[in-house]
């Protein structure tokens, strides 16, 4: 290489690495909750608008896995879908909006209400026939569905249903929330865990009233629904991302995030009711 | 001359060109079987503390395989020592079954299928049937997926599955189309086209005039390229058939999708629902709990297995050199 052509990659170098620090634009990298995910990417949309300088990508790789990688550095935030553990140690959860577990089963399936501790026995296995469920209308085996251990789902669903006890071999656990919907919708006899945006009419499956209580904005709200919950946003504890704050902080309060997380079907739960006036 | 001659130093200055490609490439081809080696190194080193837990009981059954993943996935959480039991037998039977059916029935498929292509189609239809066999070579594996979750799992579930085969495992798994059966049959749909496309480049390969021969003497087309045609193909079987089964091995979106995710070995005893039965290979195994390398005793597990996966490849490659060898003196090179 000549002097010459030295020069000028030795510049284009320290151009190109210049870059960064003067426009500030990064890609802000959430993961976590597979659930969650219709919500993310609807308020994602809405969000550019808000911030258009940087970009927010989400890596849907279920709630636990999300929170390590924050822990980890990897994301700058995850969405989970249980409360706070031990094991978070570093990590600071915020309740971000409120959110459901349905119980949903097949349209064929005639059933509409089930309680808790019935569920609680299917998905251990002391309850294995629906004709032990005379109104399902069903004389079948139960076929139950759940999530892998990765997924925020299946250790909320195991602490909030089966009070810690293990899930039955015979539940068939898929990968993401969407997954189980799809699986649930394709097989009359099934019965699975399903997020509340991948439970809606559209997708197939029908959900239950769970000790009588339709999962609706307004029982989700004032957690009578049973499996009612919030969406959590980990942050590390010390020193976070801004955009991420700042895009937590929108998610929480801001009345357009509201709007985005109703149509999505999520139930807002910090969120102002009424348009800011622009300052 | 009017036309300038050749430059005999230009012709010089060339095969010094030649000499330095030369030493380029021998220098790629060693940085690739270095960084194959590594990579061998790697992953048995960082698998190793997994097997040294748990000694030959590694490849033993015991236990369910989803706890022990389970426990040792959680084991790092709590600052508890770390699990390390492990035994791996569910989804090394798993991936024998899925991969060894799927091959099987393939092989068969493809061998026919390949024969009719060279043998008996006719121009019209050869000239549809290879670009359409290539093409389903190439359709990426998670397309498979989706199409055995919508199609293939109900269709078994609801057609092939009745309450009472339903009943009688109902406390161990549920039979409900997620199973082994809709694992091989995908699977053989995705290895087939792979394996016909080689089939078939390797009985083109077969020298007319030895068939000829064999027709000339009265015997009719489809015993001649049986025994000749196909036989002397035989190391561009064996060929097609290690890359199948290679694909085979290594496939994991599509297997993490259709067969039911249940780390439990399928029991021939159980009659038919055997095929029916929830099963996981090893390399679904390891997309599943890949979420899970942070924890270092799973990141140890996780090696365990993958290193399983390389090795085996390397004993196919092997013994699919070691099997063309005898096949060599007769056959086309393949």
């Amino acid at each position: 290489m000549t002097k010459k052509t030295t020069g000028l990659a030795a510049a284009t170098v320290v151009a190109l690495a210049a870059v960064p620090a003067t426009t500030q634009a990064a890609t802000i990298v959430g993961s976590g909750s597979s659930a969650s995910t219709p919500y993310v990417e609807a308020l994602y949309a809405a969000y550019k608008k808000v911030d258009k300088k940087n970009t927010f990508t989400f890596n849907a790789n279920n709630g636990n896995a999300g929170a390590k990688d924050v822990q980890e550095g990897r994301s700058a935030f995850a969405i989970q879908t249980r409360p706070p553990q031990p094991s978070d140690s570093g990590l600071r959860y915020s309740k971000l909006f409120l959110d459901a577990l349905t119980i949903s089963v097949n349209p064929a399936n005639k059933l509409d209400n089930l309680p808790v501790k019935s569920v609680k026995d299917i998905f251990t296995a002391t309850q294995t026939e629906w004709s032990a469920f005379p109104e399902s209308g069903l004389t079948s085996p139960i076929q139950p569905f759940g999530r892998v251990a990765t997924a925020g789902l299946f250790t909320y669903f195991t602490s909030a249903v089966l009070e810690g006890a293990p899930t039955a071999s015979s539940v068939t656990p898929v990968d993401k929330d969407g997954e189980v919907a799809v699986a649930v919708s394709k097989n009359p006899n099934a019965i699975g865990y399903v997020g509340l945006a991948n439970s809606k009419p559209a997708s197939g499956v029908k959900r239950l009233k769970l000790n009588g209580i339709e999962a609706t904005p307004a029982t989700i709200k004032n957690l009578k629904y049973p499996l009612s919950r919030y969406a959590w946003i980990v942050l590390p504890a010390n020193s976070p991302n801004k955009a991420a704050t700042k895009f937590a902080d929108w998610v929480r309060s801001s009345y357009e995030a509201g709007v985005v997380l109703k149509k999505a079907g999520a139930v807002p739960a910090f969120n102002a009711t009424k348009k800011s006036k622009k300052k | 001359m009017a036309h300038p001659s050749v430059d005999p130093l230009a012709a010089d200055r060339g095969s010094n060109g030649d000499r330095r490609a030369e030493r380029l490439l021998g220098a790629l081809v060693a940085i690739t079987v270095a960084l194959v080696l590594a990579m061998i190194v790697f992953v048995l080193r960082e698998g190793w503390p997994s097997f040294a837990h748990n000694g030959w009981s590694w490849f033993g059954g015991g236990g369910n395989v989803d706890r022990q993943t389970e426990a040792i996935f959680t084991s790092a959480n709590f600052n508890r020592s770390w699990v390390y039991e492990f035994h791996a037998w569910p989804i090394i039977w798993g991936t024998l079954l899925v991969a060894g059916l799927a091959v099987a029935v393939s092989f068969v498929a493809a061998l026919f299928v390949a024969v009719f292509v060279v043998e008996f189609a006719p121009d019209w239809m050869r000239f549809i049937l290879e670009p359409v066999i290539r093409l389903l070579a190439s359709i990426p594996s998670v397309i498979m997926g989706l199409l055995g979750v919508l199609l293939v799992v109900p269709f078994i579930n609801d057609v092939l599955i009745d309450d009472e085969a339903r009943r009688s495992v109902k406390y161990i798994v549920s039979l409900n189309g997620y199973s082994l059966l809709s694992g091989v049959f995908v699977l053989s749909l995705m290895v087939a086209p792979l394996m016909v496309a080689v089939f078939v480049d390797g009985l083109r390969s077969v020298p007319r005039n030895w068939l000829e021969g064999s027709l000339g003497l009265g015997i009719n087309r489809w015993r001649t390229f049986w025994k000749i045609g196909v036989r002397t193909a035989r190391p561009a079987l064996v060929a097609g058939t290690v890359l199948a089964t290679a694909r085979a091995l290594g496939e994991v979106v599509m297997l993490a999708m259709v067969c039911g995710g249940v780390g439990f070995a399928p029991n021939p005893k159980d009659g038919l629902i055997f095929f029916l039965e929830p099963t996981k290979p090893i390399a679904a195994a390891i997309l599943q709990s890949a979420e899970e390398l942070t924890s270092p005793p799973m990141r140890d597990t996780i090696f365990a297995m993958a290193s399983i996966l390389l090795l085996s490849s390397l004993a196919l490659s092997l013994a699919g050199w070691a099997a063309k060898q005898p096949m060599k003196k007769y056959g086309v090179r393949a």
